[in-house]
């Protein structure tokens, strides 16, 4: 083959860095994978494209600001508006993150290295929702830095905008350990797509009709609950709890107290115990 | 001084025994580990790799404890599975340079390592291209690529030959005794066909039902085994009788004849009978041994 050039095998002796550094490259590596970067052509259409619908109403914002001083859409009603848009890219982008390795077997030439099953589900998690969070805070920032520039009258609304930011995380973070548990059950591509994005519809249909059903029964502190079966809703329960912001949901708003952070913080505890499950049954095979 | 070593290792499954107090030690160069399906040998090599604790006994790999240090371990060996593990969409390039930073190695240094091995293993621009296309000799490169990208002391072949036609069977077997000799990195290598391993292999463990069968040098194993296997046009059944009539134990098979080697002198005996009874000589073709011959020697030895 290639004798002429065949300068005999050579030892490696450099440095061999620890478990953190490859789970640092497994985070990057994953991350450049949801939004295609690395792959073919078509494995770009999807992120990029939700990425620059998730930037319109940025745009939509700025404008407002420059051309009619005010501002546009809240900060804190940004994701929340946004929801479809982010969940398609979570179902779109969560089955790229787990499903191959599942569906190949790459797992065993990953556990064959020194990173272990904890340290490759960390930093699946980490990189989706990372992918997550700047699907959100790019706008957001956009928005921000305009403002700062355009230079409204009154104070800029930093704590608003660094408010939204923490929400992105604990929402992004939410949505990855569920939409990636699921994918991770399908190791087809398409049926995790599928499955994520019924059951966002899901919760999403089921609102208005317990909503409905207990309002017109008179039950309005009750119905104030169904807002918490939709993610987006449940977040945004929790910002207004935290950051004293405007509900972006009609009349009577979310139930006070920190119950909504508990019911996140105990979703999240189950998305990733999930995982953890799916992954140490894959690792036992 | 022991590659590895295992000391009544066993492992038991809710409903199957796959390793029944085994105790073995293998040196450096290449060992090869042959037994028929089921017998063990994947279970082995996971518990070798510190992925699956043991159920009694235990090993130790690189003088590395494998149920307390199996990261460790993994960090020096490489493992290239039975099984396809590629993922179709990405280049080879990008797979083995992805998967030596998992083994620890910085980026720049993953990519000149990544380049190396992958022209060793005698992949060429091919390397840039999805792996969705390649054929399954390719594919096998790769994973062997992916094994010794962070150049490994130690590594675990699990059937390496599988899939593959007989040339691409040979350049694989080729390339690994290079490795075990020209790289310098002991390897482990599973085969249910025994007359695959006894061209590369310097030692040979035989394993059934996760019990040791055997474990000895290849020389003591092809001396054990020795036969030559002798076609000739017509008059077979002369032939056999000749070389028996000369104390030789010639048994028909078919059309060929299959005769014991005693020594070179055998060689000549064959010769001259086939020239004394004027009979058309074919083909003279060392004996290739399959597991079941070796098995077959170990029931009749233990009878």
């Amino acid at each position: 083959m290639s004798e002429i050039y065949d300068i005999g095998y050579r030892h490696y002796d450099g440095p061999r860095l620890g478990r953190g550094y490859a789970t640092r490259a497994l985070t990057v590596h994953s991350l450049r994978g949801v939004f295609g970067l690395g792959r073919t052509a078509r494995s770009k259409i999807i992120p990029f494209a939700l990425g620059v619908i998730m930037l319109l109403p940025a745009v939509v914002s700025i404008a407002m600001m420059a051309l009619m001083s005010r501002h546009g859409m809240a900060y804190s009603g940004f994701a929340t508006y946004m929801q479809p848009v982010v969940a398609i890219f979570l179902a779109a982008q969560a089955p790229t993150v787990v499903a191959p390795d599942l569906r190949f077997r790459v797992l065993p030439l990953y556990l064959s290295r020194p990173v272990t099953i904890a340290e490759y589900v960390a930093a699946k998690v980490i990189a989706m929702t990372a992918a997550l969070f700047l699907l959100l805070a790019v706008p957001l920032t956009l928005i921000y830095v305009s403002e700062l520039v355009i230079d409204l009258k009154g104070p800029p609304q930093t704590k608003e905008y660094l408010g939204a930011l923490v929400m992105a995380l604990v929402l992004a973070l939410l949505l990855s350990s569920f939409g990636l548990a699921i994918a991770s059950l399908t190791p087809r591509r398409g049926l995790g797509v599928a499955s994520v994005i019924a059951l966002y519809l899901l919760t999403s249909a089921a609102v208005p009709v317990i909503y409905g059903t207990l309002y017109s029964a008179g039950n309005e502190s009750g119905a104030a609950w169904a807002w918490l079966l939709n993610p987006f809703w449940l977040v945004d329960a929790v910002q207004v709890w935290l950051f004293s912001t405007t509900p972006n949901v009609p009349d009577g708003g979310y139930p006070p107290g920190p119950v909504p952070a508990v019911l996140v913080l105990v979703l999240i505890g189950i998305g990733l115990a999930a995982l953890a499950a799916r992954y140490r049954k894959a690792a036992a095979q | 001084m022991h590659i590895l070593a295992t000391e009544g290792l066993t492992k038991r499954f809710p409903t199957v025994t796959a390793l029944d107090q085994l105790t073995v030690t293998v040196g450096s160069g290449v060992t090869g580990l042959v037994g028929a399906n089921g017998a063990g040998k994947s279970t082995l090599i996971k518990i070798l790799l510190g992925l699956l604790p043991p159920t009694g006994g235990g090993a130790r790999v690189l003088d590395l404890d494998v149920t307390t240090q199996g990261a460790e371990i993994r960090r020096f060996v490489g493992y290239m599975p039975e099984h396809d593990c590629l993922p179709p969409d990405v280049s080879a390039t990008e797979l083995v340079v992805h998967l030596a930073q998992m083994s620890g190695l910085p980026r720049t240094a993953a990519r000149e390592r990544a380049a190396d091995v992958l022209r060793h293993v005698g992949l060429a621009e091919e390397r840039y291209r999805a792996i969705g296309g390649y054929s399954t000799g390719m594919k096998q490169r790769v994973k062997l690529a992916q094994a010794l990208v962070h150049d490994p002391k130690l590594v675990f072949l699990d059937e390496p030959t599988n899939g593959l036609d007989p040339r691409g069977r040979d350049e694989m077997l080729a390339l690994i005794r290079r490795i075990g000799t020209d790289f310098g990195i002991s390897v482990l290598v599973t085969s249910h066909l025994l007359g695959e391993l006894e061209r590369i292999c310097d030692h040979v463990i035989v394993i059934d039902a996760g019990r040791l069968l055997r474990s000895s040098a290849i020389a003591e194993f092809t001396q054990a085994t020795q036969t030559v296997t002798v076609e000739v046009e017509e008059g077979t059944q002369p032939l056999a009788e000749r070389l028996s009539e000369l104390g030789h134990s010639a048994v028909q098979h078919g059309r060929l004849l299959l005769v014991k080697v005693a020594g070179p002198e055998t060689f000549d005996a064959i010769r001259d009978a086939a020239v004394d009874l004027d009979l058309c000589l074919i083909r003279l073709e060392q004996g290739r041994h399959r597991i079941e011959d070796v098995f077959r020697e170990e029931v009749d030895a233990g009878v």
